[in-house]
């Protein structure tokens, strides 16, 4: 049986969850063993024309971003989305709220009209997404659960719980009690939930759970002293493109 | 009703220790077993943890994070490894050490008996009860705080089943009540302490609960019974967010998930369990897509359910010994009692209109 082959690509984004897979340093040569890596940019310069496996970083926020992913979706058997650009749209996405015009003239000057920009969106609302791998940077432990499953012809088990439950599960000391807000209540678990467990609250990087109650997350955050306007900006930090509905900011 | 809690109490044999020589008393512990006692954990909470320094020990805490389920059925546990290629499985070893628990609340203890029932009825949980082998417990009276109810659930503070021996606080010390034999052997061998006559006479703090259950604990089933569509569940789920810290906190939630994660060389790996929960998406997940209690109003109604009803007609005892973890760790601050006493009104007005 040959080697799957594996590619991984980048859109906007900071490229940080492809340097994370290059920190599992322990585990790179084993990866190494199981898939054959044809394109991966921010390691080698080699092409390849189809992939079994595609990783993709970063949110669609260009035309030719649309044709890019369109591109890579035709040549790839399974398509993963990387990290929270990817997965939602990501911090990219908070440009959404602000005038396109106007967004484009901070960053750009009086070169605005080169660079042709469209709203910021998750890759999956483009193409087809297989799976996901959450978080910002990405979940490592969650890529090699997935990458393993792939390879072993599994199906991946991804949680859809909320961060509390690994916060319960390590009995860190809840930051609530330390008078901090957190959004781990709605968040999805996969990060071990290595800010709280750090003492730091949940900002939320890795998108909400299926069913979130926004209503009682907007309640929740106003009993922890947020205003309705901050507790809508914390919501929407790494998700306004899943919370569009949100009222309060634009 | 309180007057009657210490007579039991009072017909124990006693000796008094003083705060030092109780700190004596837990390195005395250590040299004989593990000790595991309620320590400080962050700014405002606390743990049970193995005791490495006797002053380490808190004698006065509220509650603490986890109960002591996780001594029994850790968060996580690898129950075999496997092989693919040799075909072939094998079980980690179970160490059944000597543990001495210090410092246990009466709730605590409860939740960890209805916990043994759990595990001993039907197939026996080889795990669990050989975790649970060897095992002493040594109880510490407590005050309650916001959000203790045990004795609305029929547990009084100084409830003693399951301790070897139990630590009244006074003043400049502890009484302690020697409830077994066992008990009595460690204070024997400890053998220092003072003792104290019967009749001598000591003021017993009587301590109240702050908050209650408006029915008697007996009455919570027949309740439940007459609850299942009431509008109090729709109303919660307003509120709540799934998140899970009830079941997760919960003294007598025993739910798990098993997964198996398969090494980096495709061959090896182990099969885990991990706690899972009522509350959360994929627990009534099912193939095919379909989720039989997809609604949050109804894996609440489920979850009480089983501390008040299911549980409770099996086992003979109510599943909620009132430790209130589940309400005071709520980030929607979500109050047991306040549903508990919401359905007994919904309750007692199904009643008024029957006999009208």
């Amino acid at each position: 049986m040959s080697k799957p082959k594996v590619a991984f690509f980048d859109f906007a984004s900071c490229e940080g969850c492809q340097l994370n897979k290059l920190n599992l340093e322990n585990s790179l040569l084993s990866i190494l063993e199981l898939v054959d890596i044809v394109e991966f940019r921010e390691a080698m310069d080699d092409r390849a024309d189809e992939y079994d496996i595609a990783f993709v970083e970063g949110s669609i926020s260009t035309p030719t971003c649309v044709e890019r992913i369109h591109d890579i979706r035709r040549r790839s058997k399974i398509l993963v989305a990387l990290g929270a650009c990817a997965v939602q749209g990501g911090i990219n996405a908070l440009r959404n709220s602000q005038p396109a015009e106007w967004v484009k003239e901070v960053v750009y000057g009086d070169d605005k009209y080169l660079f042709p920009s469209i709203p910021v969106q998750p890759v999956s609302a483009v193409v087809k997404v297989d799976y996901e791998v959450r978080g910002c940077p990405m979940s490592t432990p969650e890529f090699l659960h997935i990458l393993k499953s792939l390879i072993l012809g599994r199906k991946p088990e991804i949680f859809d719980h909320a961060v509390c439950v690994e916060c319960k599960s390590s009995e860190n000391e809840c930051v609530l009690e330390t008078g901090m807000f957190c959004l781990g209540p709605v968040t999805r678990a996969g990060c071990g939930a290595v800010c709280p467990e750090n003492g730091q609250y949940c900002s939320g990087c890795r998108g909400y759970v299926s069913n979130i109650n926004t209503d009682g997350a907007l309640e929740m955050l106003a009993e922890n002293g947020l205003s309705r306007l901050e507790a809508v900006k914390r919501l929407r930090l790494f998700c306004s493109s899943e919370l569009v509905e949100l009222d309060g900011v634009k | 009703m309180n007057q009657n809690n210490f007579t039991s109490l009072r017909q124990l044999k006693k000796v008094f220790f003083d705060e030092r020589t109780t700190r004596g008393f837990i390195s005395f512990l250590s040299d004989r077993a593990k000790v595991i006692a309620p320590c400080k954990k962050g700014e405002n909470s606390y743990s049970f943890e193995y005791i490495q320094n006797p002053d380490e020990v808190v004698f006065d805490y509220p509650r603490t994070i986890q109960p002591l389920k996780k001594f029994f059925l850790p968060p996580r546990e690898t129950l075999f490894n496997f092989n693919t290629r040799e075909n072939s499985f094998s079980e980690p070893d179970i160490e059944s050490e000597d543990r001495i628990f210090f410092g246990v609340h009466a709730y605590e203890l409860q939740g960890l008996l209805r916990l043994d029932h759990c595990f001993e009825e039907g197939h026996p949980e080889y795990n669990y009860l050989r975790r649970r082998e060897n095992t002493l417990f040594i109880g510490i009276s407590y005050t309650p705080d916001d959000w203790h109810f045990s004795r609305s659930v029929g547990i009084e503070i100084e409830k003693l089943e399951g301790f070897c021996l139990y630590f009244e606080p006074l003043d400049s010390g502890f009484l302690v009540f020697i409830v077994n034999e066992a008990g009595k052997n460690l204070v024997e061998l400890f053998g220092k302490g003072a003792e104290i006559d019967n009749d001598e006479n000591f003021a017993l703090v009587e301590k109240n609960f702050r908050v209650k259950i408006k029915f008697h604990h007996n009455r919570l089933p027949q309740v439940f019974e007459n609850v299942y569509y009431s509008k109090v569940w729709e109303e919660i789920s307003r509120k709540c967010l799934g998140c899970g810290t009830c079941n997760l906190l919960c003294p007598t939630c025993y739910c798990f998930d098993v997964r198996d994660e398969i090494e980096l060389d495709a061959t090896t790996g182990k099969r885990e369990r991990f706690w899972d929960g009522c509350m959360l998406n994929s627990f009534a997940l099912v193939a095919g897509g379909e989720n039989f209690r997809d609604p949050l109003s109804s894996r609440t109604r489920h979850r009480l359910h089983r501390k008040f009803k299911y549980l409770a007609d099996s086992a003979g005892d109510l599943f909620c010994v009132g430790c209130g973890r589940c309400s005071k760790y709520c980030p929607a601050k979500i109050n047991i009692i306040d549903i508990i006493n919401d359905l007994i009104g919904d309750f007692a007005g199904q009643q008024k209109r029957v006999l009208i």
